[in-house]
């Protein structure tokens, strides 16, 4: 069945694309469309006019003074293959080969995972703990804004209409004489593919040689409107050498810091118990050394 | 009324153009346009694998693509992966010999993706099992259709 649209337009360079968005009120940019045309077809959005981003040339990946600079149009496939953000980022590799299935992944891009802003949108913790930031562009000029500072509800961003993603910048990491870097990613759900999160986690520490933890970020999908940070935690953990009661604490903290919700997919008491469990698994690999 | 719009891209080797309403998927215009009928409508939300196709030599879910989106692109469905008509693709034949195929509602999704995980010649079982994961089948337990990838990727090596 055709989708209800009007009509697509196809610009062939960003500055096209961001006039467009700028003189056609109501029109929506479409990428891979894998969030978007399920969307339209079941009437859960609408949108006269579609701009199809595929020759905006928005994707790709390439290092910066400051980074890694990923493309919005960038697909998860593309991502989860590069060897870049396989050995610096790879929280973000994994959670980008989790993105549904492989025919989802060779077509989903980076920018349609944060526009659409789902709670349960894989990459989005991942991006968290590497402190992410979104550059964004209109036709007036781009600014940049912390990941955090994008998501404003359950399907709602702080974009406005006339705006797009254009890439995300993932803050190189130095790291100092003897230290080291632990990242992962987890998700839980019915099955390993193809399955939007009932809950996913990405963390993020660097350890000294000491065993103190330098640095730890925790982030935490389909747990809240919104994908978050467990703040709270972060400081119970941080500059402290992890042992079996600091342990024990961080998983009773976390669950109060999170504060899961109920929904279709699972009753805030297991996400809470799968919060905890992802946790103590990820403290496990930060104590392993 | 929708607009409709002309859209021109490279369908099993040959460059073709059509003029489809703007909301047309890819499916659609396969099956409606093009006339062929191999590509399959399972879930229709990008969910089950029966109608994907490769694009630019990756497979991807017909039913999520708009037509309008793959202009100038290279488009390869089922009938198209042995290159000349009636001919198989190594993988297709292994299907065949090794009793992959059942009711075959699945096979054309199953067929595009196995083709391609054979072309990036994947060894780990674990990762064929990963990418071969969005093409459902509910008839035949998959292991004669990872028999099939190992029968491909031997045949390839062969060579
Ligand atoms: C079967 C299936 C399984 C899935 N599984 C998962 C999963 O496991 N995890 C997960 O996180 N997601 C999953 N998804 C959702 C989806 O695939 C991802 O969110 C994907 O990254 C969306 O990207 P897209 O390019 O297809 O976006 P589109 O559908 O094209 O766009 C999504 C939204 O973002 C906006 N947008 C797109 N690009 C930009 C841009 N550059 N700037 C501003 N706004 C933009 C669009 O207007 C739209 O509102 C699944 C989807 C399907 C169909
Ligand atoms: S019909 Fe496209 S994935 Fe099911
Ligand atoms: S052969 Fe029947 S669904 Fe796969």
């Amino acid at each position: 069945m055709d989708l209800p649209i009007n009509t697509v337009l196809r610009p062939a360079s960003l500055a096209e694309a961001l006039k467009l968005l700028a003189e056609r009120p109501g029109a929506r940019p479409i990428a891979g469309g894998t969030d978007l045309v399920v969307q339209l077809r079941d009437g859960r959005r609408h949108a006269d006019v579609l701009v199809d981003l595929a020759k905006v040339g928005l994707a790709g990946i390439r290092d910066s003074e400051r980074g890694l600079v990923i493309g919005a149009g960038t697909s998860m496939d593309a991502i989860a293959a590069h060897p870049g953000v396989r050995s610096r980022f790879p929280a973000l590799a994994a959670a980008a080969a989790r993105v549904g299935a492989w025919p989802i992944q060779c077509r989903a891009t980076l920018g349609g995972n944060l526009g659409n802003a789902s709670p349960a949108a894989d990459t989005v913790p991942a991006l968290l703990v590497a402190g992410a930031a979104v550059t964004i562009a209109s036709a007036r000029g781009q600014r940049q804004l912390p990941l955090e500072e994008l998501f404003a509800g359950p399907g709602r961003t702080h974009l406005k209409p006339n705006e797009l993603i254009v890439s995300v910048l993932l803050p190189s990491v130095r790291l100092g004489q003897g230290r080291r870097l632990v990242e992962r990613f987890v998700k839980v759900g019915p099955r390993q593919e193809q399955i939007i999160s009932v809950v996913c986690m990405a963390g993020r520490a660097i350890v000294a040689a000491d065993g103190r933890i330098e640095l730890v970020r925790l982030a935490f999908g389909s747990v809240a409107p919104t994908p978050v940070r467990a703040r709270a935690t972060e400081r119970l953990l941080e500059r402290k050498v992890l042992d079996g009661s600091l342990r024990h604490e961080a998983l009773a903290v976390v669950q109060e810091d999170v504060k899961p919700i109920d929904d279709v997919r699972a009753p805030a008491s297991y996400r809470r118990l799968a919060v905890a469990t992802l946790l103590d698994r990820f403290l496990a690999e930060v104590a392993r050394g | 009324m929708a607009e409709r719009i002309a859209v021109t891209f490279t369908l099993n080797g040959e460059k073709r153009s059509f003029q489809v309403p703007a909301g047309r998927r890819l499916l659609d215009l396969l099956r409606d346009d093009a006339g062929l009928t191999g590509t399959k409508e399972g879930c229709g939300a990008g969910e089950c694998g029966a109608c994907t196709v490769l694009l630019d030599g990756r497979p991807v879910t017909s039913c999520l693509v708009l037509a309008a989106s793959v202009e100038g692109c290279e488009v390869v469905t089922v009938e198209g992966l042995g290159g000349a008509a009636g001919h198989l693709h190594p993988f297709q034949r292994a299907l065949v010999d090794t009793g992959g195929v059942q009711c075959g509602f699945c096979t054309p999704g199953v067929a595009v993706t196995g083709a391609a995980i054979v072309a990036l010649d994947v060894a780990d079982p674990a990762e064929q099992a990963r990418l071969l994961a969005g093409n459902l089948c509910r008839c035949t337990g998959y292991t004669k259709i990872f028999a099939a990838l190992e029968a491909a990727r031997e045949a390839r090596h062969a060579k």
